[in-house]
């Protein structure tokens, strides 16, 4: 394979943009603060996944169990121990309070095995963006091209794949999800971490000095757990939207006269679908895409949330971990959750920015000149 | 309205239709899976004879098609088979763990219907204005909070702070609560027990409020920004400004006109979200312990136990189709351009 | 004839968040009882605006800037003294409260939009939409204005009270009655058949009796027609124009007629106006307008209609586009100097309107009163310069 070249990427996408979109974008992104708000999010959220090693302040799986249940920072936790102590030649029950102040050291708390709950909300958003990002190509991989095929030759073959799409409608998708992970296993794949094997993270978290004398702890996670099943599964099981809206979309465009004029001129229908079908489609696909990664991270933490996942760096995992103690230290539970509704948030938003830019039936609300 | 006798004939055949393809999924799925049924139902220390016998008796031993027709004619005919772990029978396990998840899921929908519309309208009618950016605000919080860990927070919040709600369990059921107006020889007899009926109604209310809130909270959100945008939209066509000049009362003009093609796209999303509602049950009954079909569902899986799987999944998906029906048939009424 | 409305110095802008749009600019005519006005311009010239302004319907950012609507109604001035002209006869709308605006809207001003597909709602029954407009009028003729609240008495609680009460819905059996009598008034056959018709299931020309009929049901006194033949067949066009004639001779009632097409001018009305760029720029009885235009851009309009009598053999088009009417570009020239072939250094400045000879007759223009002088005739290339896009 040739090397990556990040600068072909960019052309290839945008020779794929007309001026007109891109005109369009800009200015939605100027003129709405919520556009800017969700680009920002998602930035901040991308570069903690990818950068995960460099930036955790500690490694998110080492257990320190002195530190345990340390409160988040502006927090502080009551524990009450119970001794019995003899006074006066009788037996008393004595309860101490003691106030467990939070640290700089760990921001957000720390959890019931002393981790530090940032660097696993850190290294969280790695699950969750992998997860959707793939699991959304896939299910756009197996959508699309049966949507197309569907909308374009319409008669049967419609009537039959639209009855697969029914059936698969009629299994919610967390329910499908469930059962799939459950009955296949919960295979993960164990990916090396570049920036760890490379020595690249140790390397530059050694020259970070922190104020007070404190200092990156080294030793980060040399693999990251890829949730194999759970990315197939959640393909799966979301196809169907794909093919619905890539469906809806060819039904409308194979009806274009332009269409009909290159049938007319002898064009394959392999080449009319790729030619004009799928061009014309791609905004709505687009839009769709990012709607489903936002539903797909949601879906991927309620599975790890039910352990159904298998990753053990995954917010809705640690949620589920942190509701045994929900007497005593809710942000165990709390935290990774606000992840998830800020990266979501992001998502959601951006999404809105690309609907509100490229679809011009969602454009010109209310009355003209 | 014969023809729309023919389209409500024409969409449950293709009802039907579905469900048979769900049948048949499972049944794939079920041939497909690592590991034979028998290791799940003979004990561990069975020897080769038990597990003939085993086989045998449950018919695992006939050919493909022919395993696959008795299980689709028993299922048709309402036969669920038994669970491997219990060997107790399928249906009635099922039909028990029902009347909790439609409670559920039917207060979640009455929550987010009677909340999501008048803030959409609202919203969209007092554009850039305090209410709309509450309403847009609540709404992208909405739909971007996984309900899971809205359960646990209301949980953290509601039951363990303050002590006004209970956090699991559901001691009664709305059945039972009503078993309090009817005699033991079941017709309704005097005097009405109502305070008993009251008081076990109450009891319902107060376990059911936190799981409805966090089921219902994701359709409210969603059903909101449906509307808001729905009637933008509907706002700027001529027919309203028609109606306006006409004379007719702005609320009639909002609600009678506006708001019903509004809610024709609407209804259709919400029909397709409905199996987002029952995953969603699935996981709010696993937070607050509510002893509905979502449980049975999870714990049929973690043991792999098929008939247990197909029985509750196959009810699922009827349910879902049913009501698909149901709304398709809502959709014709309100859009009389469907029916042509 | 006695004027039953007064419009003087109407204008509305609109306010985008790059522009100022001056849509309709210091606007003035009159309407008598039982006549047919017209008012007649290009597409953008501001006569739907003017309409939509008569009946306070100018959707966001538009907005109504200066102007005195004078109405003919005693009684509103009696109960609205601060809105009442010294007179006594007349009110000023603009000066009404919102609510009494409102109810004037069906009883007095009933409105026929161009396209009769888009202007009913689809999942309505036609009869249904019709019987709304009979009980607007009823409940407008029954309650005495000062009772009403903030919502006409109608709020979202009398609205999901009428869906759930038996025999409370808004329109009952009377007013479907009343509607399938006004559908039969407009020559729709079967009207007891169509009134349960959905509006996709009629064609556009009888949608357009349908939405006469709902105009009718008001029983107003000035019928506004907006472009009301537009969007039918040429064939249709000529029977729904002699409807509305009939109905109006019939009724005595006064029509706005609004219109780009002269012919539907030269054959329905009384009295024209010509508006160009937001303003009027010639009106007077259709004889005027027609026989002696004195703008030179009526000039260009009559000029351009086809004579099959006329020997010339080419038809006038008038040079250039019509000016855009931003704020920010339009400046204070003349509006159609620059397109005017006989613009002079007098036109430069803001022209009001002129009486001509006949008190009836009046054009915004120098030539109204003055002759055309070639000296002081401005040179072609006089705009060209600065006005490059």
């Amino acid at each position: 394979m040739a090397p990556f070249d990040p600068r072909s990427l960019y052309e290839w996408l945008t020779d794929r943009v007309s001026p007109r979109t891109r005109r369009n974008l800009r200015s939605e992104l100027d003129s709405s603060l919520l556009a800017k708000l969700g680009v920002g999010i998602l930035i901040v959220v991308l570069v903690s996944a990818v950068f995960a090693p460099l930036i955790a302040p500690w490694n998110p799986t080492a257990q320190t169990l002195d530190d345990k249940q340390q409160p988040p920072l502006g927090f502080s936790r009551a524990e009450t121990q119970v001794s019995q102590e003899m006074v006066d030649g009788e037996v008393q029950i004595v309860e101490e309070t003691e106030y467990i102040d939070a640290t700089v050291a760990h921001p957000l708390g720390t959890d019931a095995l002393g981790q530090d709950m940032l660097s696993r909300v850190i290294y969280g958003a790695r699950t969750s963006l992998l997860v959707g990002v793939l699991g959304t190509v896939l299910a756009m991989a197996i959508g699309v091209p049966i949507g197309l095929i569907s909308g374009y030759y319409k008669g049967r073959v419609d009537d039959a794949l639209m009855r697969i799409a029914d059936v698969s409608l009629a299994f919610p998708s967390l329910v499908l999800a469930i059962a799939l992970v459950g009955l296949f296993g919960q295979a993960t794949v164990n990916v090396p971490d570049p920036f760890v094997t490379s020595g690249l993270s140790e390397f530059l978290r050694g020259l970070v000095s922190l104020p007070g004398g404190l200092s990156y702890p080294p030793g980060m996670p040399e693999t990251f757990a890829l949730p194999g099943t759970v990315i197939l599964v959640v393909g799966i099981v979301n196809w169907v939207w794909f093919a619905r809206v890539a469906r809806g979309e060819a039904l409308g465009v194979s009806e274009e006269e332009y269409v009909t004029a290159s049938k007319a001129l002898g064009g394959s229908n392999r080449y009319v679908i790729r030619r004009h079908i799928l061009p014309n489609s791609v905004t709505p696909i687009l839009v769709l895409a990012t709607i489903q990664i936002a539903a797909i991270i949601l879906l991927e933490s309620s599975l790890s949330f039910l352990g159904f996942s298998g990753a053990n760096l995954s917010w809705g995992f640690d949620i589920a971990a942190g509701r045994e103690y929900q007497t005593t230290a809710w942000w165990i539970a709390a935290m990774p959750g606000l992840a998830i509704v800020i990266t979501v948030i992001g998502v959601n938003l951006v999404g809105d920015w690309l609907r509100d830019a490229l679809d011009p039936s969602i454009e010109g609300e209310g009355g003209g000149v | 309205m014969a023809s729309f006798g023919r389209f409500l004939l024409r969409r449950t055949l293709q009802g039907a239709l579905v469900v048979l393809g769900v049948i048949t999924v499972l049944f794939v799925l079920r041939h497909v899976t690592p590991g034979s049924p028998v290791d799940f139902i003979a004990p561990l220390d069975a020897n080769q004879e038990t597990r003939r016998a085993i086989a045998e008796a449950r018919g695992l031993n006939e050919p493909i098609y022919v395993q696959y027709v008795d299980y689709v004619l028993s299922l048709v005919q309402g036969e669920f088979g038994f669970a491997y772990r219990s060997s107790t029978a399928v249906r009635p396990r099922v039909f028990s763990k029902l009347p909790a998840t439609l409670e559920l899921a039917g207060a979640a929908t009455i929550v987010a219907v009677v909340l999501s519309i008048p803030l959409g309208v609202l919203s969209a009618t007092r554009r850039h204005e305090g209410p709309d950016y509450a309403a847009t605000l609540f709404s992208l919080l909405g739909i971007s909070t996984p309900n899971f860990w809205l359960g646990v927070m209301l949980v953290i919040l509601f039951g363990v702070q303050f002590r006004i709600f209970p956090t699991s369990a559901r001691p009664v059921g709305l059945i039972d609560a009503a078993g309090h107006l009817v005699t033991v020889s079941g017709g309704v007899g005097f005097p009405l027990d109502v305070a008993g009926f009251s008081d076990a109604f109450a009891t319902w209310l107060r376990y059911i409020t936190l799981p409805a809130l966090t089921l219902g909270t994701y359709f409210t959100a969603l059903i909101t920004r449906l509307t808001r945008s729905g009637m933008l939209d509907q706002l700027g066509r001529s027919y309203v400004q028609a109606a306006r000049a006409k004379g007719l009362p702005e609320t009639r003009v909002r609600y009678h006109h506006v708001l019903r093609n509004t809610l024709i796209p609407i209804i259709t999303v919400v029909g397709l979200q409905l199996g987002t509602l029952v995953g969603g049950a699935v996981i709010t009954e696993q937070v607050f312990n509510w002893p509905g079909l979502g449980s049975l569902i999870i714990d049929a899986i973690n043991a792999r136990d098929w008939p247990l799987i197909q029985g509750s999944l196959v009810v699922v998906a009827t349910g879902f189709v049913v009501v698909n029906i149901v709304v398709d048939a809502l959709y014709a009424r309100l859009n009389p351009q469907v029916m042509d | 004839m006695e004027d039953i409305l007064r419009v003087e110095g109407l204008s509305t802008r609109f306010f985008t968040s790059d522009a100022q749009v001056n849509a309709v600019e210091s606007v003035s005519f009159d309407v008598r009882a039982g006549e047919i006005l017209g008012i007649v311009g290009e597409s953008g010239s501001g006569k739907s605006v003017t309409a939509l302004s008569l009946i306070d319907l100018v959707d966001s950012p538009g907005e109504v800037t200066a102007g005195q609507l004078w109405l003919r109604n005693p009684p509103l001035a009696e109960s609205y003294p601060e809105a009442a002209h010294e007179d006594g006869e007349f009110v000023d709308l603009r000066e009404l409260p919102d609510r009494t605006r409102r109810s004037l809207r069906g009883p007095t001003f009933s409105t026929i939009f161009q396209d009769p597909m888009s202007s009913f709602n689809p999942s309505l029954t036609v009869g249904e939409q019709i019987a709304e407009a009979v009980e607007v009028q009823r409940r407008a003729s029954a309650t005495p204005r000062s009772t009403r609240s903030r919502t006409d008495g109608y709020g979202l609680g009398s609205y999901l009270l009428d869906g759930i009460v038996p025999g409370r819905a808004y329109t009952d059996d009377a007013s479907h009655e009343r509607a399938v009598e006004l559908l039969e008034q407009v020559g729709i056959p079967d009207p007891d058949e169509r009134a349960r018709e959905y509006p996709h299931e009629f064609s556009g020309g009888m949608l357009q009796r349908a939405m006469i009929a709902q105009a009718l049901a008001g029983e107003p006194d000035v019928l506004i027609a907006d472009e009301p033949t537009t969007a039918l067949d040429v064939t249709i066009q000529a029977q729904i124009l002699e409807l509305l004639r009939e109905i109006q001779a019939d009724r005595d009632m006064s029509v706005v007629l609004i219109t780009h097409d002269l012919g539907v001018i030269a054959r329905m009305c009384d009295r024209v106006a010509v508006m160009y760029a937001g303003e009027i720029v010639e009106r007077g009885t259709l004889g005027d307008v027609f026989d002696d235009p004195v703008h030179p851009y009526t000039q260009g309009l009559i000029g351009s209609i086809p004579d099959l009598d006329d020997p010339r053999p080419r038809l006038q088009p008038i040079e250039g586009n019509v000016p855009s009417l931003r704020a920010d570009e339009m400046g204070d020239r003349g509006y159609f100097a620059d397109r005017c072939p006989k613009a002079m250094e007098a036109c430069l400045d803001p022209q009001t309107e002129r009486s001509c000879d006949d008190p009836e007759h009046a054009a915004r223009c120098v030539l109204a009163d003055d002759a055309y002088d070639p000296a002081t005739a401005l040179p072609d290339d006089y705009f060209e310069e600065g006005s490059d896009d």
